[in-house]
């Protein structure tokens, strides 16, 4: 076999998708930082709304989206189907997201709303057929290729939801208002599309970088099948507005799953063959027991709705902020570290790299750097959850401060990695 | 280290060569991570094939890997052409590993 029919997808694809994120990443901090006061009071305001879709669309789909097509081909053994449809797609996207943010953001669910929601959908329609059209050409069908292509269309369904509901503010196309429908938008996103494609891609890698022995799958399968179950069932119950203990026991559900899967990255880590972990994949091995956080939130959420038939806001904020705020970007912290500098290692070397003595990838960033943002990130996120639940402006600006520094020091390294020049010894 | 050859002599220097191209994200070189299953010499129509894989379809170094590949044989038999044969049966796994790469990952 020759090296080109197991080529791996360009880095002219996956760096733009990079590069967006680490800038939505900044972006969404900044705003944290000057509209920090918000999150003193209800969720559901163009603040937060305009923070989160940057966190969740800008910054974890954008970079998912990116390694995903970086990494699809090592996950189901073909080659990516179409770049000019991952092109599509990025500048959907990019074009997208920013007219929605801003919508959000001075609440105006006109033109420039809708527009962005289009634009969103059709980027993602693209990374479907592109991702659908890889897996039917792959000799190779895994558990990993099911997990990323169900929460593809978990997204599908998120978008598509999304943008029903910015229609509905001026169209009325749902029977209830938008904020009905706000928790079923939140949930299909976060545990359909970011839990799904991160338990799918995370334990093809989690024991390739340890070098692991470890694997399992019929233990992923079940993580599958449950985490599916627990979000068609909840999708069924929120159409019939079933009451709260079904929605507990789905919680529980989920949260087997987690701990399946936490199990499934202990396991690999006990087998691996390489002693040392590095910081990059230590701070990933974090976000996944960071997972357990929000779903601990959830059943308190669910056990206080029940109890006292109110909702306690302080309880949601909080659990939305540690979704995107704490899992997922822990995950991207360390993942971008990991992946970044492999991607643009191999763009300046890969001819090269027996000619003379070359870098490795991890030289490629400041550790000194990594390790600052590192402290400064879990400093934020703590500070930040306290403001929270003190109900204190100060400690969130504090927080949000830390969370900033943190995504410029990011962006600082990302940078560093991207404009890597080749040096030989 | 068990790669298959029909010249011991010519494939002692062929590894010396080879065990200095490194897989990036492992840290350990080619031989020892059990990546060349077979050094094939014609001396006759000076040609060299080399039969090796990678730790997995796809790898994302493996254009990196084989061309280092390539390169380390040429530049030890100038006068030969190098062919590369990637295949992916058997497949890499752990075990291929040599007693000297385990013990530097377990460093």
């Amino acid at each position: 076999m020759d090296i080109a029919q197991v080529k791996t997808t360009s880095y002219k694809v996956v760096l733009p998708f990079y590069l967006y994120a680490a800038f939505s990443f900044l972006a969404a901090a900044l705003l944290l930082f000057t509209a920090s006061p918000a999150f003193l009071a209800h969720y559901f305001q163009p603040h937060i709304l305009a923070i989160t879709h940057t966190m969740a669309l800008g910054w974890g789909t954008m970079i998912i989206l990116g390694a995903s097509h970086q990494l699809v081909p090592v996950i189901i053994e073909g080659k990516l189907y179409s770049n000019a449809l991952a092109y599509i797609s990025f500048i959907f996207a990019a074009v997208g997201i920013p007219l929605l943010v801003y919508s959000f953001y001075i609440f105006d669910m006109g033109a420039f709303a809708k527009w962005g929601g289009r634009f969103v959908l059709l980027s993602i329609l693209a990374y479907i057929i592109n991702l659908s059209v890889s897996i039917s050409k792959s000799k190779n069908e895994n558990v990993h290729a099911f997990f990323v292509l169900t929460s593809a269309v978990w997204l599908f369904l998120t978008v598509s939801l999304g943008l029903s509901l910015v229609y509905n503010f001026t169209s009325f196309l749902l029977p209830q208002d938008s904020l009905h429908y706000l928790p079923l938008h939140t949930h299909i996103g976060i545990i359909g599309w970011f839990l799904l494609l991160v338990i799918g891609v995370a334990s093809r890698l989690i024991p390739m970088f340890l070098i692991s022995k470890y694997t399992n799958t019929k233990l992923l399968w079940w993580i599958y099948f449950l985490i599916n179950a627990a979000l068609i069932a909840y999708v069924v119950l929120f159409y019939l507005s079933g009451n709260s203990s079904f929605i507990l026991l789905l919680t529980l559900v989920l949260l087997t799953a987690v701990v399946l899967f936490g199990y499934y990255c202990y396991r690999a880590m006990q087998q691996r063959i390489r002693k040392q972990i590095d910081e990059q994949v230590k701070t990933s091995l974090l976000s996944v027991a960071l997972m357990v956080v929000p779903v601990l939130l959830l059943f308190i959420i669910i056990i206080c709705i029940s109890m006292e038939h109110k909702e306690h806001v302080q309880l949601i904020t909080a659990y939305g902020f540690l979704i995107f705020f704490g899992w997922l970007t822990s995950m991207i912290l360390g993942m971008t570290f990991k992946t970044l500098p492999f991607i643009v290692w191999n763009k300046v070397y890969h001819h090269i790299s027996s000619i003379g003595k070359t870098p490795n990838p991890k030289d490629l960033f400041s550790h000194f750097n990594y390790n600052l943002m590192s402290y400064c990130y879990l400093a934020g996120l703590v500070v930040f959850v306290s403001g929270i639940f003190l109900s204190q402006v100060l400690f969130l600006k504090l927080g949000a401060g830390l969370l900033t520094i943190t995504a410029v020091l990011y962006n600082i390294n990302v940078i560093k990695i991207m404009c890597h020049k080749r040096t030989l010894t | 280290m068990n790669v298959v050859t029909n010249d011991n002599i010519k494939t002692t220097a062929a590894v010396a060569a080879l065990q200095q191209v490194y897989d990036p994200e492992i840290g350990l070189n080619v031989v020892d991570l059990g990546l060349i299953y077979e050094l094939d010499f014609d001396n006759e129509h000076k040609q060299i094939l080399c039969t090796m894989t990678l730790t997995t379809q796809f790898c994302p170094m493996g254009e990196s890997i084989t061309s280092g590949v390539k390169s380390a044989l040429k530049s030890t038999f100038p006068d030969y052409d190098v062919e590369l044969s990637l295949i992916f049966e058997p497949a890499w796994k752990y075990e291929m590993i040599s007693e000297e790469g385990k013990q530097f990952l377990n460093r």
